[in-house]
């Protein structure tokens, strides 16, 4: 044996193996820290404090959040952002019919897919802004339709009864457009011949859908479920663009409240927007557990 | 059990049309096996009778009563899938029973009838696993289970042992074979493979291009193959075929071979056909010793030592190949000379047309 070969191999060669994957992992898992990890236990930290963003931070302990538990408008936001998260789930029946309808081969089929897909592709800002006009008074042609129907104009936007509903309905037409995508997917893995199969067994309809199709459709739906819940928890867009949460706040959700404590005009109380932002990540962070708990239990089973 | 019968089915794809006109008659009990290139038709005509496809025209009958525009599930047959298309979401017991799930049974009979058909088939020990768990032969057994828990009159298999591999395709071929038996149900089979449909076929069913081309039993079709395309289509390796022409003498026809040879056959049936004709003699019939009533002389192209025979590809001096099987211990090699012996009784002529006219049955 020559001594080159006797040496001992070098640091590198001996860890290479265990290594590797850290070092590919490295950028990620710095973006990750620099821009979600820290900013989170930041922002824990700062609703703790008094502080206006430019002057002395005074720490105040749990103020914060004794002050938010007695403020109308966040009980305003909180039961608003539950309305959301139960109707913004009707965009996934919607979508699975909307895949199911255009799950067919006929000529320029897939023009119709990409033109149902289009509400997703344009800005939250737009969606806003069509759905604003649509319910305007006088122009608006939902405004027409009501008319023509009722004999009487209800200004959407404007009224505390309808506008979070309206919101949302403008919401639920790009969520509707990514369910349907998510579903079209799947369909697409589905064996034709399975289905031609359940019809030699005689199940048609209703029936063919509950028993073959949507079961192997789980895992669309499960994504579905995942995407709409944290999309209607972190609803801001449409709120800020169409009504900034008015009138008198009856559109108010956690995350615009925070921002139009935090950030906007009507002051720049960081611990208060922080102790808002707190809340809303605890109650996310229920969902997110609940849905990790089963993506892993799926994999072992996998 | 029931017969299944088609008159002058058709089917189109728009201007197109798939099925040109079939009649055909399968009886009660019989395994009736369609073959025929890719392409040909015989997949959709079995989805015709599953009523997977519409019948544009014509008329379907199982069991003497008319099925051209009923449903699938309501036409007492079931269907095997190529991809055998098992619902993977389910165990393989809920599998099996969901045909009759459907149908409204009750769930004590669902069990009894999973439960025989699983011992049948020898799934007892699988019933709670899913598709996903089972092997290619598990999940065809689980397919055919499916299928014969519905007791259907007829049982339609679409190329059901192509995923399989070889050895396992030879095994469920027999266990098809006997499951054939014990149910005595009437069978169709659709394969593009010759040997399953020789093995299994009671009667075997030859498409080309939308057409029946011909009916009739394994032999008889070996043996008697009525025109061009079932003689080339029916054995391996496939039929020699000889342009030549022939001379009426005496009792009999003289055949003109490459290289200036003659052959005496006997006289067709009809009339002597005119013109060019073909000659059909297969490879194992052929000898590569010489001995027959004509020979041949050619060149050895390519020569494949199988152990149990030996295949030679050999080439005439006017370029015409022919295949030989010969012994296995056969010792020729490629570039040798061969001297191919033809037996007069093993010959077919083909007219113009490609109709045969004259068959050489060694059966006789």
């Amino acid at each position: 044996m020559t001594a080159t070969a006797a040496r001992a191999p070098g640091f590198w060669r001996r860890n290479q193996q265990r290594l590797t994957p850290w070092l590919f992992m490295a950028p990620g898992l710095l973006m990750f820290a620099i821009y979600v990890l820290i900013p989170i236990f930041e922002s824990i930290a700062i609703s703790f404090y008094d502080w206006d963003g430019l002057g002395e931070k005074v720490f105040i302990g749990l103020s914060n959040y004794v002050e938010l538990m007695d403020d109308d408008t966040f009980y305003v936001a909180l039961k608003n952002n539950v309305l959301w998260l139960v109707l913004y789930l009707l965009a996934i029946p919607a979508g699975l019919a909307v895949a199911l309808f255009l799950n067919q081969t006929v000529t320029g089929i897939r023009l119709y897919k990409s033109l149902f897909f289009f509400p997703f592709v344009i800005s939250q800002v737009v969606v806003g802004l069509i759905f604003t006009w649509f319910y305007a008074p006088d122009f608006g042609l939902f405004s027409a339709l009501l008319k023509s129907l009722t004999g009487q104009e209800i200004a959407i936007l404007a009224d505390e009864r309808y506008v979070t509903y309206g919101i949302i309905l403008a919401g639920l037409w790009p969520q509707t457009a990514y369910c349907m995508i998510l579903y079209l997917t799947g369909l697409n893995n589905i064996n034709p011949e399975q289905v031609e199969a359940a019809r030699m067994d005689g199940a048609k309809g209703l029936k063919l859908l509950w028993y073959v199709i949507l079961p192997q459709l789980a895992p669309a739906t499960f994504i579905a479920l995942v995407v709409t819940v944290i999309g209607s928890l972190r609803s801001f867009d449409l709120v800020s663009i169409m009504t900034s949460g008015g009138p008198y706040g009856s559109s108010q959700v956690l995350s615009y409240f925070m921002y139009e404590q935090a950030l906007s005009e009507y002051g720049f109380r960081m611990g208060y927007g922080a102790a808002i932002a707190v809340v809303l990540f605890l109650i996310m962070m229920v969902f997110i557990s609940v849905f990790i708990v089963r993506m892993l239990s799926q994999e072992r089973n996998a | 059990m029931a017969d299944v019968t088609l008159k002058g089915v058709t089917k189109q794809f728009g201007a197109h049309a798939v099925i040109k006109g079939v009649d055909l008659s399968v009886a009660d009990g019989e395994f009736c096996v369609f073959v025929g290139p890719s392409g040909c038709g015989k997949s959709t005509l079995l989805r015709m009778i599953a009523g997977l496809e519409d019948i544009s025209g014509g008329t379907l009958s199982i069991g003497g009563r008319d099925m051209t525009n009923v449903g699938p599930s309501e036409r007492g047959v079931a269907m095997v899938f190529q991809s055998y298309a098992l619902y993977p979401h389910m165990t393989v017991r809920d599998n099996i029973g969901f045909g009759l799930k459907m149908t409204g049974h009750a769930k004590a009979d669902i069990d009894a009838r999973v439960a025989e058909a699983a011992r049948m088939l020898q799934l007892d020990a699988l019933l709670e696993r899913k598709p996903g768990q089972l092997s290619g032969g598990q999940r065809q057994r689980v397919a055919i289970g499916r299928a014969i828990v519905r007791k259907p009159e007829v049982f339609l298999f679409d190329e059901p042992l192509s995923n399989l591999d070889a050895a396992l395709r030879v095994q469920m071929r027999i266990e098809l074979s006997h499951l054939h038996a014990d149910l005595k149900a009437t069978m169709i089979y659709v394969t593009h493979d010759q040997v399953e449909a020789m093995t299994m076929a009671d009667k075997i069913v030859v498409l080309s291009a939308g057409r029946i081309e011909q009916v009739g039993s394994p032999l008889d079709l070996y043996h008697r193959p009525d025109n061009l395309f079932v003689a080339g289509f029916i054995g391996s390796p496939k039929m020699n075929f000889i342009k030549t022409r022939t001379t009426a003498a005496g009792a009999g026809v003289t055949v003109t071979l490459p290289g200036g040879g003659t052959l005496s056959l006997p006289a067709p049936a009809g009339d002597l056909p005119k013109g060019e004709v073909t000659l059909g003699v297969r490879p194992e019939h052929l000898s590569a010793t010489g001995e027959g009533d004509a020979t041949l002389t050619g060149t050895v192209r390519v020569a494949e030592h199988l152990g149990s025979e030996t295949l030679y590809f050999a080439a005439l001096p006017d370029g015409t190949e022919l295949s030989v099987k010969a012994d296995g211990l056969s010792g020729l090699r490629v570039g040798d000379a061969i001297t191919i012996g033809i037996p007069a009784s093993a010959c077919h002529l083909f007219d113009g047309e490609g109709k045969a006219v004259l068959n050489g049955d060694l059966r006789r």
